[in-house]
């Protein structure tokens, strides 16, 4: 952004601390009276040094470091980084683990769509919704709770399988909870769709099309809001999931509506998923037999070599990049946050917008700054 | 057009540029590339393989070669194949095309890399510290010979 101020313009800083943000960025925007000319994102008040800190902790630690890019998506941030252990260490994990795994990620998905959604919903004014969809995530932390320990940052998965095993009547628990969660989405969708101010505030605003959000690298759902059916669960399937059936929720309009529509279906398909994986669940070990691979895994050195390993978070496109070289350390990580991307999305789509629609398009994408800043 | 096929043409269309072709896996394809053509590579690779998303780019520091790795990996949004490509450099003068003309999301990956390896993007349009304050610049954080920054520590504040 050009720093020089015409005639009859101004800069306004929105943030570091912002209600729309969920962490500090800053989005400096020029306005002229109330049209926002140019606009520039600022980053770097939450950079904790994540991948410097994994090339000193030995591999097993990492678990618990990856799981502070963003506790929302904690165990999406896992399965990137043990299964680029488990890559380069060729290690099989059973079955049953992989099950848990993506039962975890869905319900992890759920949870943060759910946050992701509300929040959003107050930045409009929707305020009580915001109520509505934390109670709601509240019955679906418990059940997390019930399995990994933790609500939030779960170091839950272990290389070559799971710390736990579901515990006795999860199916049960998770039945009673969908019954309820179902209805709770239908209701919401019902209420987006029959609000007047709060479809005149989101129908047709922010519109991003598909051109410039594959030129950016955009992924997750203000891609899929686009209509390209992009989702590395089906483009290159991980874990169980080219055995279960479930389909990429698309929209085709591109606008602010459209990317909490396909939030909505998607938290659908996740318990979908998640209803067929605790019917087809085998019975069987959590780790593979016959290996040192367990609970607590000893000191492991992995082999030399270089693995990229992407999963589909509740944002996007989640990609580790690491480099081993046959130490107990990692030598280097990369991490690709689905977030990096989207955030650059907004000085193009600000361009000629009213400034009271600054906050229901940034809000819209869903950021996470702590994991842009990693 | 497999993974076999992208390789082939990029090797037929650079053979003075790309070397150290190799295929992983029919998802997965390895290159090297000399720093001054990553930017042609690149366009060719948008353009006539549908290379059209740059997943990330960043840097590997090996002082023991003196060497620093830029990599490159791009995916498509057709295919699922992704490219890792590398350009090496000299670790004591680390200069490289940008591609921001080519991929719009490298501009903060490029700034990244610079403030973190101290890799000079030549005809980049705004090359600044992303994440770290400015007066960090030129220490280069993610550098292996890096030593933390003990005298800006609290311990010695107090």
């Amino acid at each position: 952004m050009d720093e020089k101020v015409g005639p009859s313009e101004m800069i306004v800083h929105l943030g570091p601390q912002h209600p729309m943000m969920p962490g500090p960025f800053r989005l400096n925007a020029k306005l002229r009276g109330e049209t926002v000319v140019d606009s520039e994102v600022e980053m770097g008040w939450i950079h904790k040094g994540i991948e410097k800190i994994l090339e000193n902790k030995t591999y097993l630690q990492g678990i618990t470091i990856v799981d502070r890019i963003c506790y929302l998506a904690a165990l999406t941030n896992e399965e990137a980084y043990v299964g680029c252990v488990e890559k380069l260490a060729d290690i099989e994990v059973p079955p049953r683990a992989q099950y848990i795994r993506v039962i975890m990620e869905e319900f992890s998905r759920i949870q943060s769509h759910l946050l992701g959604m509300g929040e959003y919903a107050s930045f409009v004014g929707f305020v009580s919704m915001f109520m509505y969809t934390i109670r709601d995530r509240e019955d679906v932390m418990t059940l997390m709770d019930s399995v990994t320990g933790a609500r939030v940052t779960h170091s839950f998965l272990r290389f070559g399988g799971v710390k736990d095993d579901l515990p006795e009547g999860f199916k049960d628990d998770v039945q009673r909870v969908f019954v309820n969660l179902r209805k709770a989405i239908d209701s919401y969708e019902e209420l987006f769709s029959s609000d007047e101010i709060y479809r005149s505030r989101t129908v047709g605003i922010g519109v991003l099309t598909a051109e410039v959000a594959k030129d950016i690298g955009v992924s997750g759902p203000p891609l899929r809001a686009t209509g390209v059916a992009f989702d590395i669960r089906r483009d290159e399937p991980y874990l169980v999931y080219p055995d279960l059936d479930f389909k990429v929720c698309v929209q085709k309009a591109g606008d602010v509506y459209a990317r909490v529509q396909v939030r909505l279906d998607e938290m659908r398909e996740s318990m979908y998923i998640i209803e067929q994986c605790l019917d087809q669940i085998p019975k069987g070990p959590l780790f593979p037999e016959g290996t040192a691979y367990g609970r607590r895994t000893p000191v492991m050195r992995v082999p030399a070599g270089e693995v990229f390993h992407r999963v589909e978070d509740p944002r996007g496109e989640m990609g580790f990049y690491m480099v081993s070289d046959g130490s107990d350390k990692p030598y280097r990580v990369k991490i690709r946050g689905p977030v990096y991307p989207t955030l650059q999305t907004l000085p193009p789509l600000l361009k000629g917008v009213k400034i009271a629609d600054i906050v229901a398009i940034a809000g819209s994408m869903d950021t996470c700054t702590s994991e842009v800043d990693r | 057009m497999d993974a076999n096929t992208m390789i082939d043409s990029l090797s037929t269309q650079f053979p003075d540029a790309v070397y150290d072709t190799k295929v992983g896996s029919n998802i997965r394809i390895f290159a090297k590339v000399k720093p001054e053509s990553v930017k042609d590579v690149c366009t060719y690779l948008k353009k006539n393989l549908s290379f059209g998303h740059l997943c990330c780019e960043f840097g590997v520091d090996y002082p023991g070669r003196n060497e620093i790795e830029v990599v490159y990996v791009i995916g498509s949004y057709e295919h699922s194949v992704i490219l890792t490509l590398k350009a090496i450099l000299p670790r004591d003068n680390p200069e490289i095309e940008s591609v921001v003309d080519v991929y719009w999301n490298a501009n903060w990956y490029e700034r990244e890399t610079y403030e973190l390896f101290g890799v000079k993007y030549l005809n980049h349009p705004d090359l600044k510290p992303l994440v770290l304050p400015e007066d960090m610049l030129g220490e280069w954080p993610l550098r292996k010979d890096y030593k933390g920054f003990p005298n800006k520590t609290a311990r010695n504040l107090v």
